[in-house]
């Protein structure tokens, strides 16, 4: 009798042992999660994107890569496309600039620049500029390119109208040329905007100049012999970020 | 031995529950970060899309963080004197980056890519909540697998129209189920079997 109740005894702190033993290694775990050790498999000897590396005086695991490099497939052999502009045909021809009032810096002859698009106009480049437009460029420029978007109601400057001769009779290799390189206070996006993501956006400043002047007499200049488009939005990769 | 159930039983459910927890998961957590950058003001007021700043979301794993470069977009011009961005100043002119606090940290295990869910109608606030109302960004999710395996059984609850995407205020209810049916049959979104197999997230 008293063998059985012992038994039946010995089973329940057998089973109460078991518990806790079940218990010891959550509570291990818990303790060192709760230490924040975290294991090998959670932090693998490899570097994520913008992860903070010691071994580089910058601190950044994502290098840049060295000037002058060329990726195979990347060489920009085609200067129309790649720069907006074409070897200036009269060398005597030179760009004239103007600070007005406000600032900014107006250009009103533009030697170098090309009228053409590099690329088919099609319906997808300018909706997919009007896209890009929006995300890049409309805190400034506003919806329609008046200039009064929300960062300059905040105090930026503010940039000039798309609607006014000057710029209507730019020629679009000027426009892609503000993007590429910046214009006084206004910065490059070219690392933001791929080459054919920059003629997109050309396209719908296009497109809303026409839409603000039904009756003028801008033109897309569309080339639509020119069918080597390479595809949109393959090169915005931004190695250039932080640290982290 | 129903006490050692009802232990084991209750520790289990403690154990589940920590795990679950804000503590552990870093849930809701603010982070000290090295600017005072709000979202509120910059996503939220200003209304500066998402892609200006993570401009990798659409194409890549990361969703890239924005250069000291984007910063000075704008900050050459407003706020250029504000003692808030000394820092922002001093990794331009050094040339270092500034070291911003990991928010979201999945464990190295766990493969996550942002540009599919992007391109498959998962809108940021689905996963990131109201990050335009955020001053300083927290996780609104654990995070967990429990969590990203949720939304693979039935992601055809949670997806909207691609351009929604950054619509911070969506709500899952703004389509009704046939619409969102519809959505996932145009995304070609693949069966359940495959989102929750092991391999797809653990590679
Ligand atoms: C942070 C504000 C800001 C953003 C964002 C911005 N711009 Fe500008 N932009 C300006 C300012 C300011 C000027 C006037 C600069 C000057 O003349 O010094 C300007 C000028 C221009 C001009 C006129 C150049 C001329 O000949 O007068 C064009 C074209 C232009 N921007 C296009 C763009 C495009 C395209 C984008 C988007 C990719 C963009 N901008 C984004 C502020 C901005
Ligand atoms: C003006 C630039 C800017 C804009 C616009 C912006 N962000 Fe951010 N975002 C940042 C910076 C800088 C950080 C890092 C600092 C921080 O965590 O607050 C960040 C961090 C984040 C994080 C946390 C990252 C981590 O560490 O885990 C998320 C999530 C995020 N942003 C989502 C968004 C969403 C969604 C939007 C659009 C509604 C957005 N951001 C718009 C600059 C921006
Ligand atoms: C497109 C323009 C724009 C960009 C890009 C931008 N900001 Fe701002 N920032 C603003 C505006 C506008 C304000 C004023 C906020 C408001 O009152 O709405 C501001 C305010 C701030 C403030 C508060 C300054 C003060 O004195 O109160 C900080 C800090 C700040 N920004 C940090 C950043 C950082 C860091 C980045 C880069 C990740 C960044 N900003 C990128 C437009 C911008
Ligand atoms: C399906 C859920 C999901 C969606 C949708 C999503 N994110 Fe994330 N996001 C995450 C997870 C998970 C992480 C942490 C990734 C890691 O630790 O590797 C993260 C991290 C981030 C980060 C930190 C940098 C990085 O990539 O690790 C930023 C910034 C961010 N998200 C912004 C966004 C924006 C902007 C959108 C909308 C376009 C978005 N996210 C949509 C789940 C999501
Ligand atoms: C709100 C819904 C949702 C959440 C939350 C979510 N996902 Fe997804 N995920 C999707 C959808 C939708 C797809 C696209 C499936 C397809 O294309 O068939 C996807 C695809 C993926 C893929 C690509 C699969 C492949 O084979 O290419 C990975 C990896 C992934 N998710 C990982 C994660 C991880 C890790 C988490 C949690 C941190 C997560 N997801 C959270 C909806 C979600
Ligand atoms: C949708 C993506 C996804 C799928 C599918 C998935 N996992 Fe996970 N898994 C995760 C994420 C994310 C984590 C990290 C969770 C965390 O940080 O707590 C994780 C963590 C784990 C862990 C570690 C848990 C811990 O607490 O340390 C194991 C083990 C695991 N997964 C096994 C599996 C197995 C087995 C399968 C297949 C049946 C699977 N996973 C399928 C996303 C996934």
């Amino acid at each position: 009798m008293s063998m059985s109740k012992s038994r039946v005894e010995s089973r329940e702190s057998r089973a109460g042992r078991r518990a806790l033993f079940c218990l010891l290694p959550s509570a291990f775990c818990l303790l060192f999660i709760g230490c924040g050790v975290r294991s090998d498999m959670q932090d693998q000897p490899r570097y994520d994107a913008y992860e903070k590396s010691e071994f580089f005086s910058d601190n950044r695991a994502s290098r840049n890569i060295p000037e002058g490099t060329v990726a195979r497939g990347h060489l920009k052999e085609n200067k129309a496309l790649h720069t907006g502009k074409i070897d200036n045909p009269n060398a005597n021809l030179q760009v004239e600039t103007a600070t007005d009032a406000t600032g900014n810096t107006l250009v009103s002859s533009f030697p170098n620049d090309i009228d053409e698009f590099p690329v088919p106009v099609t319906m997808e480049l300018v909706n997919r500029g009007q896209d890009r437009y929006n995300i890049y460029c409309i805190v400034c420029h506003g919806p329609v390119g008046n200039g009064d978007g929300m960062i300059v109601r905040r105090g930026f400057p503010q940039p000039p109208t798309y609607h006014d001769d000057r710029l209507r009779n730019a020629p679009v290799g000027h426009f892609f040329d503000v993007m590429t390189n910046g214009w006084g206070k206004m910065n490059s996006y070219a690392d933001k905007l791929s080459a054919v993501d920059r003629w997109a956006v050309v396209a719908y400043i296009r497109t809303l100049q026409i839409s603000q002047n039904p009756s003028g007499t801008t033109a897309m200049n569309a080339n639509t012999a020119a069918n080597t488009m390479p595809p949109v939005g393959t090169s915005n990769s931004n190695t250039s970020g932080g640290a982290r | 031995m129903v006490m050692a159930a009802i232990l084991a039983g209750t520790a289990f459910f403690v154990y589940t529950q920590v795990a679950r927890s804000s503590y552990l998961t870093g849930r809701y957590l603010e982070r000290q970060q090295p600017v005072q950058f709000s979202h509120k003001h910059h996503a939220g007021d200003d209304g500066i899309d998402c892609r200006y700043c993570h401009s990798t979301v659409e194409t890549t794993a990361s969703a890239g963080m924005p250069s000291t470069q984007t910063c000075m977009n704008c900050h050459s011009q407003i706020w250029a004197d504000s003692p808030y961005l000394e820092p922002v100043r001093e990794s331009f002119r050094e040339n270092k980056p500034i070291e911003w606090e990991r928010v979201h940290d999945l464990p190295e295990y766990a493969y996550f890519n942002h540009s599919i869910h992007v391109a498959k109608g998962v809108g940021c606030s689905t996963c990131h909540g109201q990050i335009d109302n955020m001053p300083a960004v927290y996780q609104e999710n654990t995070l967990q697998m429990e969590w990203c395996l949720a939304c693979h059984r039935e992601p055809e609850k949670f997806i909207r129209p691609k351009t929604e995407i950054y619509n911070m205020q969506w709500q899952d209810g703004d389509l009704n189920a046939e619409e969102r049916k519809v959505l996932y049959d145009n995304y070609k979104i693949r069966q359940a079997e495959i989102l929750t197999s092991c391999s797809t997230c653990h590679r």
